[in-house]
């Protein structure tokens, strides 16, 4: 019984995983910006959920998904049409912009950081919502991370539809797989990229969101989000999207089952062992076509 | 602390040595005291160090320089204070770095310490070579025992590990005498330096006392659930669960306890538990919790401190914190007493002398806190001091813990 338990809150975990990961994969895979400041998207939404609800109105903190989540829509839309976008048009091929992204988001990363500590201060936050037990078949669950995973799924799939049956999304995956390509049958390879960063941007936002319900979380501890989603997307492959919740799946309920089987210090250990393993039999990722 | 007045500081100094060389014969008062600290602002240990030290950094230097300063009685004058700082992330290689670019280039007047037990421990041999006194607040290791005498200017201001667990077994070994509990005890440990020496002090002295351990696991830092880990300790039935965690992890055990319905009749949580954040998470379900330190807040000066607190840093002050502002008030009165800047002189005061503190009256004994608090609990909303129990302020303890609900 236990076991089960076990296994169902590293599926809830594991959907965490896939959450936080989603937008990376849409910046990394569409936008084919590698963005490194992009846990600071995530804990910006943690404080504004954070504010709403110990703040004088003491608000249901899902609300602040609807500031949250434009404000880092239109951000992340700024930042591609103002930085990304002169470093593209110099760069020479993808190597070379890749290195320059990567620098620049660095940078950006210590930006949003500094600005959080100056405002935030350096604090360990964190509040209570919709920590009350759910029993399945004998099993606890939180709510508030059954929620997030639920979450997990809604948007995962919200995002596999918008791929695969709009104009939209027929064009994002165009430019998925060859942006040269998909310029020469008229997508606008530029206004969709940015589209799509910009996305990427929200839904790092409204993971936070979900996961401050139960996480602790400071000024500084975006970058480990961060680093949570690029092995995940790394893990699923670069631009697939249901393929990240699966392999952000697979990672929460192999962490866990590890973890209690074997040795609760090895959680993490048995995360990255899974990493290195898929690197080495599959390099490009676990879901993308041979 | 801030670039500006870094710089500002800097300008003076450059100004200065353009006057004729007479001006410094006259050994005039200096126009200000600079300290010196290089802190981990940055990365995971980066908000732990914020609550606990720079706060404290900042609300000290705020309400001396409002009082004029410190006072040098060699030139019967008060000198305000000026900061000068880094951030190391965590590093201790970068803290090296750090102290000597202080000690060397910037020629502070003295030096304040480092946040966690490691950076503390690495601190010590660095500030000895260059003989500059420092107490150090975030330390808890047994090697305070081993290799503090080599360090003559690092005192040591918390309690270490088997100082911070004894009590702790010894408490349940007087409740299994009185019947309460049977004595079986699961303790967890995080990862780290702290984690490993407090859980190998902690289970060292539970046996001496007759407890049974019937678990005792660690986890790493930044784990993302620790409910598996939480069910194998329901699993080993104990009266009593210790954890020796740190901040994220004492939020989360203590939320995912509750989901589970886990209701020990004693609980224990190290680093993080006397936090006003986790007050503010959990509410007076905190009460009859465990934690490690304590303070009386009955302690004179202690009404004073908690005004400015609220004042200056807009937030009620942490137990924790406490005493690192009582380590910056010993190294006030150490200064007033010596009257100048003579950091030998200051090292043999802070080293003899007896302080009257927020944290209640500190001495020094082998450079090390002769009798600081070890054991606090939440009482009635409240963190107060458990042990040890012949301090002044000090409360019974608090069994059994309330039943979440």
């Amino acid at each position: 019984m236990i076991l089960f338990e076990v296994f169902l809150n590293g599926l809830l975990l594991g959907g965490m995983y896939g959450l936080i990961a989603l937008g990376l994969n849409l910046q990394y895979g569409v936008a084919r910006i590698l963005n490194l400041a992009y846990g600071e998207f995530f804990i910006g939404a943690c404080f504004i959920a954070f504010f709403t609800i110990t703040g004088p109105w003491q608000l249901n903190p899902l609300l602040s998904l609807f500031v949250s989540a434009p404000i880092a829509f239109a951000m992340n839309w700024l930042i591609y049409q103002y930085l990304m976008i002169p470093l593209i048009q110099r760069a020479p091929d993808q190597d070379a912009l890749d290195a320059d992204v990567v620098l620049v988001t660095f940078g950006l990363l210590f930006v949003f950081q500094g600005l959080a500590l100056v405002n935030w201060s350096g604090d360990l936050r964190g509040y209570s919502f919709l920590s009350v037990p759910v029993h399945l078949v004998g099993a606890i669950m939180a709510l508030n991370r059954l929620l997030a995973f639920l979450g997990a799924c809604a948007l995962a799939v919200a995002l596999f539809l918008v791929l695969r049956h709009t104009r939209f999304g027929s064009a994002l995956r165009a430019i998925t797989i060859d942006p040269v390509a998909a310029s020469l049958v008229g997508v606008d390879v530029r206004k969709f990229s940015a589209l799509a960063f910009a996305a990427g941007g929200a839904l790092a936002a409204a993971s936070g969101m979900l996961v401050s319900t139960f996480i602790s979380f400071s000024s500084t501890t975006g970058v480990e989000y961060t680093l949570k989603a690029l092995i995940v997307v790394i893990m699923a492959g670069v631009g697939r999207v249901t393929g990240t919740l699966a392999a952000g799946l697979l990672l929460g309920v192999v962490e866990s089952l590890g973890g209690y089987l074997v040795d609760p210090g090895l959680t993490i250990a048995i995360n990255f062992a899974l990493f290195m393993l898929v690197l080495l039999v599959r390099p490009t990722g676990l879901f993308t076509r041979a | 602390m801030d670039r500006r007045t870094f710089v500002k500081g800097s300008a003076a100094v450059v100004g200065a040595s353009t006057l004729p060389h007479r001006v410094y014969a006259q050994a005039a008062a200096p126009d200000k005291i600079r300290f010196g600290y290089s802190i981990t602002q940055s990365g995971p240990l980066g908000p732990g160090a914020e609550s606990t030290s720079i706060s404290q950094y900042r609300l000290w230097q705020k309400r001396v320089n409002d009082a004029g300063g410190v006072m040098l009685k060699k030139f019967n004058k008060r000198v305000p204070i000026d900061f000068v700082a880094y951030d190391d992330q965590g590093k201790p290689d970068e803290l090296l770095k750090l102290t000597e670019r202080l000690i060397q280039q910037d020629r502070v007047d003295m030096i304040l310490g480092p946040y966690a037990t490691h950076m503390n421990l690495a601190s010590a041999p660095i500030i000895t070579k260059y003989e500059y006194p420092v107490i150090m607040t975030t330390a808890t290791t047994t090697k305070t025992y081993t290799l503090g005498p080599k360090w003559p200017y690092a005192f040591w201001n918390i309690s270490q590990p088997e100082e911070s667990t004894q009590p702790l077994s010894q408490a349940l070994a007087q409740l299994k005498k009185e019947g309460k509990i049977s004595g079986r005890v699961a303790v967890v440990n995080v990862a780290l330096e702290y984690g490993v020496e407090m859980s190998a002090a902690f289970v060292e002295a539970a046996k001496k006392d007759g407890l049974e351990v019937v678990l005792n696991k660690s986890y790493p830092l930044g784990s993302a659930d620790l409910q598996p880990l939480l069910r194998e300790v329901m699993a080993s039935n104990p009266d009593a669960f210790l954890a020796m965690s740190y901040p994220p992890d004492t939020f989360m055990l203590t939320e995912q306890a509750q989901i589970v319905g886990f209701n020990p009749k004693f609980m224990y949580v190290a680093i993080g538990g006397v936090f006003p954040t986790y007050k503010g998470k959990f509410g007076n379900k905190v009460n009859g919790i465990l934690a490690y330190g304590g303070i009386d807040p009955g302690a004179p000066g202690m009404d004073e401190y908690a005004k400015a607190h609220l004042a200056v840093l807009n937030k009620p002050y942490e137990a924790g914190a406490v005493n690192v502002y009582s380590a910056l008030q010993v190294t006030q009165q150490a200064i007033e007493t010596v009257g100048e800047i003579d950091r030998k002189k200051i090292r043999d005061v802070i080293a003899s002398a007896t302080f009257q503190t927020v944290w209640g009256e500190l001495k020094y004994v082998n450079q090390r806190n002769a009798n600081p608090w070890a054991v606090g609990q939440w009482q009635n909303g409240e963190i107060v001091g458990l042990h040890p129990s012949n301090k002044a302020g000090a409360k019974p303890l608090l069994f059994p813990k309330p039943a979440w609900s």
